[in-house]
């Protein structure tokens, strides 16, 4: 059996080791039963060397830690909800601050996402997990999940994107007109479209 | 009992002749009839219990609610647990987590080291230097007694149960509450590669009990 997350409420999640392990975000662990060690995620999160200078030179920053052993681990961060995602070899795109937690058989990336990291302020890159297994994302707030399809495009605020999954291609969206030059804009300048086929997730506050 | 939900942050108690409760002072939002309000120090402790909360500038600051009526409280939007103790059970709790509780309670505050050495002046000291490492105040009060607690928390709280052949590890800052023949001590990893990974320090919840755990490291 491999590791396994189980949600406990909506706050919390359960890491059920069985002599494996889980790689977590520093420091979210609030409690565990059983033999657990851990430990900071090896050079690059474990990533391997040319991901890690892919990162270091992206700014797309990612501070894991592994918990190893035989036990449950309860995994929480500063009561955020949190979304468990199922991947069957398909790839989800998430912001690296809103990564907690994913399974060992799962393995991360570093992508380039197009201009939206820019006007989101997080880099022109973001993070990509992919493989068979479950995946942990914080949310302030119940996340919401966008079902895109050819026919639906669907355009969310960058603040509010939490990852998306499928075959979507990501544009661009600028308000920025003659009012925003005199203070008048509407306060959303830039939005993020996606269109194509697959699921964005977002969240109900604005980083 | 007297203690009514209201939500998930906000408490109704109701207060009468003979049922006051202690409060956490400026936990008060609002009151019907015809209630007073006046600050207490609960807790005498031993001396080292109170030098050390001088120290780590942790003391439990609570106020007395008298007459009677109904009393809503609430703290910063925090959330709230509810523990109903029948006499036979000892409640741990951090000394600024404390929201309300019955005033016939009997309550004392420890250092958190001190529960398993018997307490005094050295044991406070320890207790102050440990709480300033971890970054959490190490002061906790011991309730027992018949009546209620409310205990506060930031997220959800989650309770897990402590048996003698299982003990539960805590993340200190994580702590909320230890219910029932727990004892609780504070130990260091000393492993480099641990002690970075952030999970330095561990609150170990070993006996017969549960302990309450928040979803997040917010500390007080």
């Amino acid at each position: 059996m491999v590791a396994q997350l189980r949600t406990n409420g909506h706050r919390v999640v359960e890491a059920h080791l069985n002599g494996d392990s889980v790689k977590t975000l520093t420091g979210s662990m609030v409690a565990y039963e059983g033999k657990v060690q851990f430990k900071k995620a090896s050079f690059g999160g474990g990533e391997g060397v040319m991901k890690t200078l892919k990162r270091k030179a992206t700014g797309e920053s990612l501070d894991l830690m592994e918990c190893v052993g035989q036990g449950v681990v309860y995994l929480a961060q500063m009561g955020s909800y949190i979304e468990l995602i199922a991947l069957a070899g398909d790839k989800l795109s998430v912001e690296s601050s809103a990564l907690l937690a994913y399974e060992s058989t799962l393995s991360t990336n570093v992508t380039f996402a197009g201009m939206h990291g820019m006007s989101a302020g997080q880099g022109l890159t973001t993070t990509s997990v992919s493989g068979h297994g479950a995946v942990a994302i914080l949310s302030d707030g119940p996340s919401i999940c966008l079902e895109v399809s050819p026919q639906y495009p669907v355009t969310v605020d960058p603040q509010a994107y939490l990852g998306s999954s499928g075959q979507l291609q990501q544009g661009f969206v600028t308000g920025v007109n003659w009012k925003s030059l005199i203070g008048e804009g509407s306060g959303e300048p830039f939005s993020l479209q996606f269109s194509g086929t697959g699921r964005v997730w977002i969240q109900p506050a604005e980083r | 009992m007297g203690f009514e939900k209201m939500n998930s942050k906000v408490l109704k108690v109701s207060v009468g002749p003979g049922r006051e409760v202690l409060a956490r002072r400026g936990a008060m939002l609002g009151y019907t009839g015809d209630v007073r309000f006046s600050p207490v120090r609960s807790g005498g402790g031993s001396a080292g219990g109170f030098l050390g909360s001088q120290l780590s500038g942790e003391s439990a600051a609570m106020m007395v609610a008298q007459g009677s009526g109904e009393v809503f409280y609430g703290f910063q939007g925090l959330t709230y647990a509810v523990v109903d103790l029948s006499g036979a059970e000892m409640l741990t709790v951090e000394s600024n987590r404390l929201l309300v509780h019955d005033a016939h309670l009997n309550s004392a505050i420890v250092p958190l080291t001190a529960q398993q050495s018997g307490g005094g002046f050295r044991a406070g000291l320890r207790s102050a230097a440990t709480g300033a490492m971890t970054g959490q105040g190490m002061f906790t009060s011991q309730l027992s007694g018949v009546g209620s607690v409310a205990v506060l928390a930031h997220g959800e709280v989650l309770e897990l149960p402590v048996r003698a052949d299982k003990p539960v590890i805590v993340d200190p800052q994580a702590f909320v509450a230890a219910r029932g023949q727990v004892q609780v001590s504070l130990g260091a990893n000393v492993s480099f590669k641990e002690a970075r990974s952030g999970e330095m320090f561990q609150l170990t919840a070993t006996g017969q009990g549960t302990v309450s755990v928040q979803a997040s490291e917010r500390k007080f």
